[in-house]
């Protein structure tokens, strides 16, 4: 579709981004009431694996698998959900981290997916750019409705004192189910375009440290607002891609200035950082965390920036 | 003003209502009727099962023995967004506002339980509505939340996020908040606490208004000067017990609560 004015490798790169992007909405929709998940990669196998299956033992076209997988993830994210309800803090993570486990553990003993060996020839999906924005386009609008409507800010309640959310007639146990339904119908989508595009999913690929990732993008974007999932998610994704050119930079540097003590160490050392692979990747995710916590703990897009942004228009509005 | 309707109707009906927390009864055996339209008085020292009581009322904690009866109906077993649907509400002793919330927005979350009858209903209305075209249901809504602040002498401050509001608003936002849920029996639980001299007097006239409107009060409060001006009737409880029920006058002579009161500098 697009493959016609953007090469190969930026194709496979804004696709992965995006991929990424609607990992961090589905991690975005139980947390805007209060839930933090890390069994978003968990959902996001369920719906790997169910949209692999129905399209290549099947023969389901990829634009039904991919609903069908999503509503099938969605449904045991609701089962997840239940028990879910009545814990919170540090019990839910660990109750979401287990289910993620479960989910590893059951593909990589089922034969019928593969098992141990992975899933292989999983149809190629070469419109996965064109399903990526248009999920995304959804997202935005539906989050961006969403909490310029009664029921987001009814989340947002439930996120910032559940028991006085329920004592003003919020349906507080129904709402939270919805949105971890949500998020898991999210994720599972997102499992799917992705299952499309690599062809090749096994028991790792959607593993403990993509669920603490999808966490990161959160966190780093900001949680308060449906602007934070995008803008976290896309610079920690296009941060390789960013220092791989600061990379490039680097060897532009003339010779002479770095010839000498210590300016060739720190030149080989930052040389050689900027060589980007995962474990890397993982230390500058760790630091960027720190560091974010320290100086911005509430995100790069809050919702109190963005109010500041719109006071003006929107007292104009509204007043 | 509205004239002031005189029933005797009985709007709540607490029986034999109990509740321990481990071997310390928070409640013991309670009983007492609220009457449509008064404002109820609960007091008593503290740690006397004032707030437990609010609680058991609101379903914020479950009763272990025991009848709640609100307007003919019982509502024991109800979860506690039921009992509001229902026409309970409630501000709390510690201010549990929204503090990422502005104080419209915070008003605009009591009205969500009477605009949408279920989430189903909310979703559609939130996602469905048309593009960059305001719900009639939320500006109706808006309406209704500024006509609130107003009432609560908040106005001009709808933009101003719940946290960072003086400590009076705060307490005025969560009357507020309390009354968007459109309650017949309001429980308001120390609400003069940290309000100064001024606002106190104030506070008189605003509960009494809320009482003129037609809503029922149950009121905790230490200030007794507030308490024996507006109530019309007083219920004491002292270590989880009734000791006494009546009118304000009679419970100020009554021997047994000035002696529960005793060492505590409380006037009666």
């Amino acid at each position: 579709m697009l493959g016609g004015w953007i090469d190969n490798y930026t194709q496979s790169v804004l696709i992965f981004t995006g991929i990424n992007i609607i990992a961090a909405y589905s991690f975005f929709a139980p947390f805007k009431t209060g839930q933090v998940s890390l069994g978003q990669a968990g959902f996001m196998a369920v719906g790997a694996y169910a949209s692999a299956v129905l399209t290549q033992k099947f023969g389901f076209p990829f634009i039904v698998s991919l609903p069908v997988a999503g509503l099938f993830a969605g449904i045991v994210g609701v089962m997840v959900g239940f028990p879910a309800l009545r814990i919170r803090g540090v019990y839910l993570l660990l109750l979401t981290l287990g289910f993620a486990e479960i989910v590893q553990v059951i593909v990589l003993s089922w034969d019928y997916v593969g098992g141990a060996q992975g899933y292989r020839n999983i149809p190629f999906n070469p419109n996965t750019l064109g399903y990526v924005a248009v999920v995304i386009i959804a997202l935005i609008v539906f989050f961006g409705r969403l909490e310029r409507a009664s029921l987001g800010r009814a989340m947002d309640s439930i996120h910032q004192d559940e028991t006085a959310a329920e004592a003003m007639g919020i349906d507080v146990v129904r709402i939270k189910l919805f949105a971890f339904g949500a998020g898991a119908v999210i994720a599972g989508i997102a499992g799917g375009l992705y299952a499309h595009q690599a062809t090749y999913i096994d028991s790792t690929t959607f593993n403990v440290m993509l669920a603490v990732e999808i966490l990161t993008y959160v966190v780093v974007g900001g949680g308060s607002t449906y602007w934070g999932p995008l803008a976290g998610a896309t610079v920690l994704t296009l941060l390789p891609e960013f220092l791989r050119t600061l990379r490039e930079w680097l060897e532009l540097v003339p010779v002479a200035w770095t010839d000498f003590f210590p300016m060739n160490r720190i030149y080989d050392f930052l040389y050689g950082f900027l060589d980007f692979e995962n474990a890397k990747r993982l230390i500058v995710y760790g630091l960027i965390l720190i560091l974010m916590m320290i100086v911005r703990p509430d995100g790069l897009v809050t919702r109190d920036s963005l109010m500041r942004l719109h006071f003006l228009r929107w007292t104009a509005r509204h007043a | 003003m509205l004239e002031r309707p005189v029933t005797n109707k009985t709007c709540l009906a607490v029986e034999k209502l109990t509740k321990r927390f481990g071997a310390v009864y928070a409640l013991n055996d309670v009983s007492f009727d609220v009457t449509a339209g008064h404002i109820h008085a609960l007091i008593g020292p503290n740690g006397a099962g004032k707030t437990t009581f609010f609680n058991l009322v609101t379903g914020a904690l479950p009763a272990d023995d025991g009848r709640i009866v609100f307007e003919g109906e019982e509502i024991s077993d109800r979860r506690p967004f039921r009992r509001t649907l229902k026409g309970i509400a409630r501000t709390f002793q510690n201010i549990r506002l929204f503090p990422h919330l502005s104080a419209l927005e915070t008003v605009m979350i009591g009205e969500h339980c009477r605009s949408y009858g279920s989430i189903w209903q909310a979703l559609t209305s939130a996602v469905l509505h048309k593009p960059f075209n305001e719900a009639r249901e939320e500006r109706r809504m808006r309406e209704n939340a500024l006509e609130l602040l107003e009432f609560f002498g908040l106005a001009g401050k709808h933009h101003t996020k719940a946290s960072d509001l003086p400590y009076g608003d705060q307490r005025r936002l969560e009357m507020a908040r309390a009354l968007a849920t459109q309650p017949r029996l309001l429980l308001l639980d120390e609400p003069a606490a940290g309000m100064n001299p001024h606002e106190t007097v104030e506070l008189d006239e605003l509960i009494i208004r809320l009482r003129d409107r037609g809503i029922t009060i149950i009121l905790v409060e230490h200030d007794m000067r507030l308490v024996m001006d507006i109530s019309d009737r007083i219920t004491v409880l002292n270590f989880g017990t009734k000791i006494a029920d009546g009118a304000p006058d009679d419970i100020q002579k009554n021997p047994t609560v000035i002696e529960a009161y005793l060492g505590e500098d409380v006037p009666l």
